[in-house]
Order: structure tokens, then sequence, then C-alpha cells
């Protein structure tokens, strides 16, 4: 953070070093960019390596552990049967509905608890208790009223992501300073300005906390009911491998679910910092 | 920085036989007991005492931030039960929004202000200019300086132009050269357009230079000791005999009021 970005030169005037050498600075943050994409692939690489020798030497049979080429032909094939579109797009449609449906009633229930006291007595104890139930042990009570089609796999998604919206909407509205609340109060804030203009961007970093928390779990959840109840999907191309015994099959939908994953963290990511930008100085 | 028109008229506050008290530690503690005071439309009193002794507390009384447990308080004939846009209060911190830009925390005190974007847009801007901040309009409260800080939370507190203006320690945290500039300009602005003001300090110098009555509490339970009449208009000199010969009166009766004094 450098005070001349907003100072302007007359109320602070920048040291001479600061401001020459833009090429320098310019090949400073190309290498700092490099480094931070360059850095979270060492670890991968390196297993991928080990991998690949562990596939070459035969130290597992090829059935259990298939060789990184092959996998990725697999996943190329996938890919051009559009086999895999098909079954990633379908998996994401569910976690955006179950995602959606969830994430809302989340922050809908956790604003609600932590702006009313009365509300929150009414609703923790019955969410701590429904919370402490894996999403997994849902599915047999939801199965009579749902069926096993699209409802049930929504319902357990939403079901995976609302907890952690919940607790962490009602924790972040509950830790923003009653000073703050002052500070409104003087300036004659109705509810409304208080919810949106004090109490939403001091709870934003728990809330994100607990969207993201929610995403993953609504992936999980995607996986699981899909391993149950589904002839589409990624889950299931994980079950039809296994059950084929077509390894490479189940690690290209296990690496493409992965990449889905850290693709919607990593946006939920972007979307957080940006509304934060206040923390990290521009 | 256009002045309401009809605020100078407004701004009398009473405290009728005012007390407050605190729940601490299961114990009850007298904060404020039997405070009598009235003050003047477009009066400016300045509120001295030892830390501890319920300055603040009575600031927030005025401000309606807190409601008496004895007595009453009244602004303009009616009972404070709540905030109001017609106080204005300065905070002893800064209380800045961590999420907003210097002029947003600003603006933030016009939302509900009975003015157009554009008035609003040029009262921020005047107001960050007066208190010597232009230039970091857009820049985060964590980029600020403490005395920084509190300088945006003054115009904060000054931008809606309240009748009635409540200001605790606002200059603690500043340099001893933006401090007498701010105190400047605050009397200045204040003769100019009348808004009756209570500042708290515990600078006897400059409860002198700026209230036209200083009052001297006295701590445990918090209680009026002295009030002493700075019968000099504005602008004052800081040199001026009148103000020596006041420090002294008002020293002895802050030292009186300490308990080691005894
Ligand atoms: N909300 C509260 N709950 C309990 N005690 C309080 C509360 N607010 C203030 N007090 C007590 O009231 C007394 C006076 O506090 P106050 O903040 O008004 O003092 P002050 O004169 O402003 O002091 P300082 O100059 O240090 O700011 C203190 O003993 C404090 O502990
Ligand atoms: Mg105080």
């Amino acid at each position: 953070m450098s005070g001349a970005a907003y100072a302007g030169a007359a109320a602070r005037p920048a040291a001479p070093g600061r401001r020459a050498g833009g090429a320098g600075r310019i090949a400073a943050r190309l290498r700092a960019g490099i480094a931070t994409l360059l850095l979270p692939l060492l670890v991968p690489a390196a297993l991928l390596l080990l991998w690949s020798v562990a596939s070459d030497r035969g130290w597992l049979p090829a059935q259990i552990l298939p060789a990184p080429g092959l996998v990725r032909d697999t996943l190329l094939d996938l890919w051009r049967s559009s086999d895999l579109t098909r079954d990633a797009g379908i998996s994401l449609g569910r976690v955006a509905q179950g995602f959606a449906l969830g994430g809302a009633l989340g922050l809908l229930l956790g604003a609600a608890m932590g702006l009313s006291r009365t509300a929150e007595d009414y609703l923790k104890p019955l969410l701590t208790a429904l919370a402490q139930v894996p999403t997994i042990g849902w599915v047999p009570l939801l199965m009579l009223p749902l069926g096993i089609g699209e409802t049930l796999k929504v319902a357990i998604i939403a079901k995976a992501a609302l907890v952690p919206v919940v607790l962490n909407t009602l924790a972040g509205i509950r830790a923003v300073p009653p000073a703050l609340f002052e500070v409104a109060a003087v300036f004659r804030y109705t509810r409304a300005q208080l919810l949106g203009r004090v109490l939403l961007p001091a709870a934003v970093p728990p809330l994100f906390a607990g969207l993201r928390l929610g995403l993953t779990n609504a992936w999980k959840a995607l996986v699981a009911v899909e391993l149950l109840a589904s002839s589409e999907g990624l889950g299931y191309q994980l079950v039809w491998g296994r059950q084929m015994m077509q390894m490479d099959v189940v690690i290209a939908a296990m690496v493409v679910i992965a990449a889905f994953g850290l693709l919607l963290d990593a946006g939920l990511g972007r979307v957080e910092r940006r509304l934060q930008r206040w923390r990290v100085a521009a | 920085m256009s002045a309401p028109g009809d605020v100078a008229a407004r701004g009398r506050v009473e405290l009728r036989g005012v007390g407050k008290r605190f729940r601490v530690d299961g114990r009850e503690l007298t904060v404020l007991d039997g405070i009598d005071l009235v003050i003047e439309p477009g009066e400016f009193v300045t509120i001295l005492g030892a830390s501890g002794c319920g300055k603040s507390t009575l600031l927030r009384l005025l401000a309606g931030l807190e409601h008496p447990d004895a007595g009453e308080v009244r602004h303009d004939g009616r009972a404070i039960a709540g905030t109001g846009l017609e106080r204005g209060l300065v905070f002893q911190e800064p209380r800045l929004f961590p999420w907003l830009t210097v002029a947003e925390n600003v603006a933030a005190a016009l939302l509900n202000a009975p003015l157009d974007a554009d008035a609003k847009r040029r009262a921020v801007a005047g107001h960050i200019a007066m208190v010597g901040l232009g230039g970091f309009e857009r820049a985060y409260p964590h980029q600020l300086s403490g005395g920084m800080a509190q300088r945006v939370a003054i115009a904060r507190g000054l931008v809606n132009r309240p009748g009635l203006l409540l200001l605790d320690e606002p200059f603690g945290a500043l340099d001893a050269f933006t401090r007498e500039q701010l105190q400047d300009e605050l009397r200045a602005l204040q003769a100019r357009e009348g808004f009756t003001t209570v500042l708290v300090t515990h600078d006897v110098e400059e409860a002198l230079y700026l209230g036209d009555r200083v009052v001297v509490m006295s701590p445990r339970p918090g209680r009026i000791r002295a009030v002493i009449a700075v019968p000099l208009g504005q602008p004052r000199d800081r040199a001026d005999e009148l103000l020596g010969r006041l420090h002294h009166a008002a020293r002895a009766a802050l030292r009186d009021t300490l308990p080691l004094a005894a």
C-alpha cells in the first residue's frame, strides 16, 4: 500500500526513489504473480511425478492405479464424447440449485437469528441439533416424501450448504462492535439502513467464510447423493467407473469435481476480496 | 458550508437533578449525582474533570444514548428519549466504519439529512477540507493515523450541523499545532452559526479558551464542583491575562476534586 496512491503529491510528497522505475515495479509484480501461480502447483507436481513413477515401475496393479497418461486420455475421451461435459453440467446445476437455496435460506435464518434474540431462542437449538445429523443421514427420511429424483438431491445439497451459512452469519452479526450501532443510532439509521450499511458490511468476513464452507459442503453432498441415487452426474461417473473397474474413469471424474470445487471457491474468494477492499489496502 | 437558518434560535439544554448509576460487578456505582445545569441556546460550554468522573456519561445522556435514573434531561423543552439528528455526538474514539473511505464516512452522517445529493457532496468536501484532510477522501480508516481518524470523526460530527453539538475530548489525539488550529476552526464556526456546543476535555487551557462557561466536575460520584464563566468574546487571545487568572481558579477547583488533595 503506497500512500501516494490516494494522497496525491501535494498532501504527501512521494520519495523520489518510489516513483521512479515503473518498469522495475512491473517486473517485480510479474515475478510475484508468477510465484503465486506456481507455488501452489509444486506439491501437486511432485505427487504427479510420484504417481507416474509408481505406475511405471508397477508398484500397484494397473487396475488399481492407472497411469497418469491413461487418465489424461480418458479425460480427453470423455470430454470429446461430451459425456463429461453433460455429467458436469448436470452436477453443476444440482449444486447451483442446492447452494442457492441453502445459502439464501441460511443467510436469511442467520440474519434473523442475529438480529432477534427471540428468533435465536426459537431456532438455534433446533438448528444445532439438525446440524449434528450428517447430511447423508437425511436421505432415508427425505426419500419418502421427495422420492429419489432431483428434488431429493437439491434438498440434500441445500441442507449441507445451509448449516455453515446459518451459523457463520449468526456469529458474524453478533460480533459487530456495539460501538458502531451507537454511531448508526446517532445518525438515526433505520433498521434497513442499519442492516445494509452497518451489519452486513461488518459481517462480510464471517459471512463469506460461511458461504465458502457451504459451497464445499454442497459439493461433498452432491457426490454423496449421486453415488446413492442417480444415473447421471459426476458422482454417477464415479460409481459407474468403480463398478466397471475403470479406475481411470473414477480418477477423471474426481479430477473434474476437484477442479470445479477449486474454481467455485476461488470465484467466491474473488467476490469476497472485492467486498473487502477496505482491508487489503488498494 | 451553509447554515440551516433557524439553528441559532434552538439548542437550549436543561439538566435537573440528573443521576445515573451503573451496575458493575453486581454493585451499584453512582456515576452522576444531582447534576443541575442549564445551557442557553448558542452557548459554548466546556466540561472539565478528571478521568472517570462521568463526563462521557453526561454527553451520552445528552445524546440520548443513555437514560437518566433520576431527574430529567431536556433539549428545547422536550425530554430526551433517544438519539436525534438535532443532536450530534463526536465520540471519544473515532468510531469510523472501517469499510468506508474518509469521504464515505463523513457522508454516512448525512444519510438521513434533508439535503439533495449535490449539497451533501459539497458539505462533505467542505468539512474534509476544514479538518485538513483534503487529498485523503478515498483513504480507508486503517490507512490513517490516530489523529487523522479523529479529524474525520470531527468532520462527520459537524457535517450535519446539529442544533446541539456534543464533543467528547475531540482534540485529545492531536498534536499541539493541529489542536489549536481545529479549536479555532470550531470556535469560529460556532460563533458564526450559533449552534449550542458542549465539549468535554481534561485540558484546563482548552476548556477556558473555548468555553463561555467551564463546568468543573468532581468524581465518585460525578457532581458539578464549580462553574466558571469566561467573560470574553471571540476570537480570543490565548495569552489573555484573564485566561491566566481563571486558569488558577480552574486548577484549584479541579485539584479540590481529587481524593489525593484532602
Ligand atoms: N456502560 C457502563 N457500564 C458500567 N459502568 C460504566 C459504563 N459507562 C461508564 N461506566 C463507569 O462510569 C464511570 C464514568 O465513566 P465515563 O466514561 O463517563 O468517565 P469520563 O469522565 O468520560 O472518563 P475519561 O476522561 O477517562 O473518558 C466510570 O467509573 C466507568 O467505569
Ligand atoms: Mg470519557
